[in-house]
């Protein structure tokens, strides 16, 4: 956190300008090493980086072939997370694109079909071909959603249930195995709409890091419907996303916010965004144009330790916290301390609203959750200068929390409000099967 | 046309007794689950029948399931089969394409006759794919708690206790619920059920401990987690599955253990159970007798025997419950791990 010269350290800022002078695999070295020095850190940074890297990568890779462009991004994809594997928002931008070019290279293959319609005896299944031609043409952000939806309904009816009957050509037709099997040898290296593919996925990346940008003001604009007068909320961290959905509900309402302070990792942070002291130094605050403080904006603001969380709850009216990732089942690893708050809320029957953007949403199945959570400094619990108690005690300091879905009401990510056993939906809209384990 | 139907549908159950099939298919492969034979079923029946409009094909399908379900005293997992087949049947003509209405009718008559091995190797398959996905739930120094003789849930222990390579295979301990009632019914002494995966476990090295139902309670402390197999999986993604399985989890919820359950696809069954007693089976498993019951009952069992119309009733040993869906952590299928809600939508994905 102590950055004191932005310009001299590295981080996501000197990152992005080294993109556009150093070759690609310096800058993939580059990302490696920062990501495994944490000197980029909270998710939004990560994910920006890597969605920056990937359209590098993909704007230089020479060949435009769909199965060779996968194959590059999986390869580099890997090697971002094997860097920092707890940092799931790299894999989930990794998927997202593999994701857009798979999307590309079979919009491209249909319209090949419907033009070739007659040839279709050697393809018993292309059913798609007709329903979906007409999708290349609009691309905005909203329709690229409405375009999932539409074909993770579609496409898993002949894979999952189905796929048990289904006629044996039929599954090596599938469309989800691209450039190897194609009956007519007619998918790769297919003239000029080729080129498109690639002109295609530098879009939607670029489509991916715009939502990056405007994902917090999207979900603050669902702040009215959930924030009402006179309740009292609490929260924990200073999540720019958290604060960005308080202050818009600010704008029209009087509440309290009750902050905990979530000593030791971010309190420092926290204070500032009370205070509205904020000196610029921390990175994912920065990345943004700093706001008013809430105080500012004269909301009651009550900073609490974290240990008072209980004996306050009773009088709370709604918990709001921020997180790291969500996971597939609709749990969450969140700052340390976020699953106390989640328990006495529970407790007390306050319900627990978590915001978070669809990018921290990771298709991963939480198999093992300790090894999910990092272990940070043990000098910010016990500081170096004791010693003595250093040698004799074993301090410990995890940085983050499994909340487990049980725990959590309400999702708002900036495509709305979810339930947390609607989570396995939005994942299967953004992120494609073969992609979850590549 | 109704009468002509009727009566191929008559002759065709006359000279082929589904039913029979069925029983045979079961009996004659052990690792068949029972969609799987009930699909194989139905594949014979249409390659017994020369009919030849897809009216008369569909009508048949459904008589000969109706036959077949009336036949079985329990007809859940069977029906998510038949119900599957229909509606492959139904979707595949209604799709355009060389397989749909404008093509052949033959065609995908021919594709279903021929290719029934094939599917059952699918199944089998499938399984195997449930084995890939569950891998990672099973951690070195884990302890898994089983019941019951699902060979999904076997076959994805095994594959944990023999990843290759001997010292890098997971060092995990199984203890294993052994139900007091004996499957055989000849042979009430017999062993219990999945006493077979119990000694293959332990051949490889997999050290098992059995249990009793009533020690499920105890020894849960000393589980990490809970895997179950299903007969089915009904729409809310609640389970069907062997008597007892709705206690442990319970307990399982209770001490705060997750509560795996392994299941194929094709178990996905279009029923919404609201309770215990709302599963479409005949089972005495509550009975209240006073002693005069008991004597009127012994009469009535010598006078009358063969009573026809009444609905058959599930044997004891093969008594189910239902496990409602917020006990399940999660369940593991061929198409990935999967929340007890997202259920519902495959089976909506083919039936909408």
């Amino acid at each position: 956190m102590p950055s004191t010269s932005l310009a001299l350290t590295p981080g996501l800022g000197s990152f992005l300008k080294s993109l556009k002078t150093h070759p690609v695999d310096t800058s993939i070295e580059n990302l490696i090493s920062l990501l495994k020095r944490r000197q980029i850190r909270h998710s939004r940074s990560c994910a920006t980086a890597t969605a920056y890297l990937l359209r590098h990568v993909v704007s230089v890779c020479k060949t435009s072939d769909p199965a060779k462009l996968i194959e590059r991004v999986q390869s580099v994809g890997r090697r971002l997370m094997a860097a920092q594997p707890r940092e799931m928002v790299v894999g989930n931008v990794v998927r997202r694109v593999l994701g857009l070019i798979r999307d590309e290279a079979e919009d491209d293959r249909e319209a090949e079909f419907t033009l070739s319609e007659a040839g279709s005896e050697s393809q018993p299944q292309t059913p798609r071909a007709f329903d979906d031609a007409s999708l290349p043409l609009d691309r905005d952000a909203l329709s690229l959603r409405a375009e999932g939806a539409e074909r993770s309904s579609s496409r898993p009816t002949l894979q999952s249930m189905f796929s048990l009957l289904s006629h044996p050509d039929a599954d090596h037709s599938l469309p989800s195995t691209p450039g190897t099997q194609s009956p007519n040898g007619r998918i790769p290296g297919h003239g000029p709409s080729s080129k498109d593919v690639k002109a295609e996925v530098l879009e939607g990346i670029g489509e991916i890091i715009d939502e990056l940008g405007q994902v917090d003001d999207q979900i603050a604009s669902y702040a009215l419907e959930h924030i009402h007068s006179n309740e009292i909320i609490l929260t924990h961290t200073s999540s720019t996303t958290v604060q960005k959905f308080l202050v818009k509900a600010a704008s029209k309402r009087k509440f309290t916010v009750i902050h905990a302070e979530s000593f030791p990792n971010n309190h420092e942070a926290t204070h500032a965004t009370v205070s509205g002291n904020s000196s610029g130094d921390d990175e994912h605050l920065s990345f943004e144009s700093f706001q008013k403080p809430l105080i500012a904006l004269g909301i009651t603001v009550i900073l609490i330790p974290d240990s008072a969380v209980f004996a306050l709850m009773s009088r709370v009216n709604k918990v709001i916290l921020g997180t790291h990732s969500v996971l597939a089942n609709g749990g969450l690893v969140a700052a340390a301390g976020t699953r106390v708050i989640a328990r006495a809320a529970k407790v007390h029957q306050t319900p627990v609203v978590v915001v978070s953007g669809v990018y921290k949403l990771s298709p991963v199945y939480p198999f093992d959750f300790d090894s999910l959570i990092e272990y940070g400094d043990a000098s910010k619990v016990l500081p170096y200068e004791d010693g003595d108690l250093v040698d004799q005690i074993d301090v410990q300091n995890p940085i983050y929390d499994y909340v487990p879905a049980e725990l959590v009401d309400l999702y708002i990510t900036n495509l709305g409000g979810h339930a947390p056993s609607y989570l396995y939906r939005i994942v299967s809209d953004h992120y494609r099967k073969e992609d979850i384990s590549f | 046309m109704a009468t002509t139907t009727e009566r191929t549908a008559a002759a065709s159950s006359k000279s082929f007794d589904i039913v029979a099939t069925y029983n045979e298919l079961l009996r004659s492969d052990p690792d068949l689950t029972m969609p799987i034979a009930a699909i194989e079923a139905l594949v014979l029946v249409l390659t017994h029948s020369p009919s030849s409009t897809i009216s008369e094909t569909l009508d048949l399908l459904e008589k000969s399931t109706a036959h077949l379900k009336k036949s079985i005293p329990n007809p859940i997992g069977l029906s998510a089969g038949t119900d599957l087949f229909q509606r492959y049947l139904i979707t595949t003509l209604q799709r355009p394409g060389q397989l749909g209405p404008a093509g052949d009718f033959k065609a995908i008559r021919t594709h279903l006759l021929s290719n029934g091995r094939l599917f059952i190797r699918r199944a089998k398959e499938s399984r195997e794919k449930i084995a890939a996905f569950g891998r990672g739930f099973i951690r070195d120094g884990c302890t898994v708690l089983t019941n019951g003789g699902s060979r999904a849930v076997a076959s994805l222990l095994q594959k944990a206790a023999d990843e290759e390579g001997g010292p890098s295979a997971v060092r995990f301990r199984v203890i294993y619920v052994l139900s007091s009632i004996s499957k055989n019914i000849e042979e009430p002494s017999g062993e219990p059920e999945g006493m077979e995966t119990v000694r293959t476990l332990r051949a490889k090295g997999v050290p098992v401990s059995t249990i009793p139902e009533s020690a499920v309670a105890y020894a849960l402390g000393k589980a990490d987690m809970v895997i179950v197999g299903a007969e089915g999986v009904v729409e809310n993604g609640g389970i069907v599955s062997r008597m007892g399985t709705y206690q442990i989890g319970l307990l399982a919820k209770a001490i705060g253990k997750p509560f795996y359950v392994v299941a194929e696809s094709h178990k996905f069954v279009r029923l919404y159970p609201l309770g215990q007693y709302d599963l479409p089976i005949e089972q005495r498993v509550v009975e209240f007798r006073s002693e005069d019951d008991i004597a009127e009952q012994g009469k009535q069992e010598s006078s009358v025997d063969a009573n026809g119309d009444k609905p058959i009733e599930l044997p004891l040993s093969d008594s189910v419950d239902f496990t409602p869906p917020h006990l399940i952590s999660a369940l593991i299928t061929d198409s990935g791990v999967l929340t007890p809600s997202a259920v519902s939508e495959e089976l909506i994905k083919i039936w909408f």
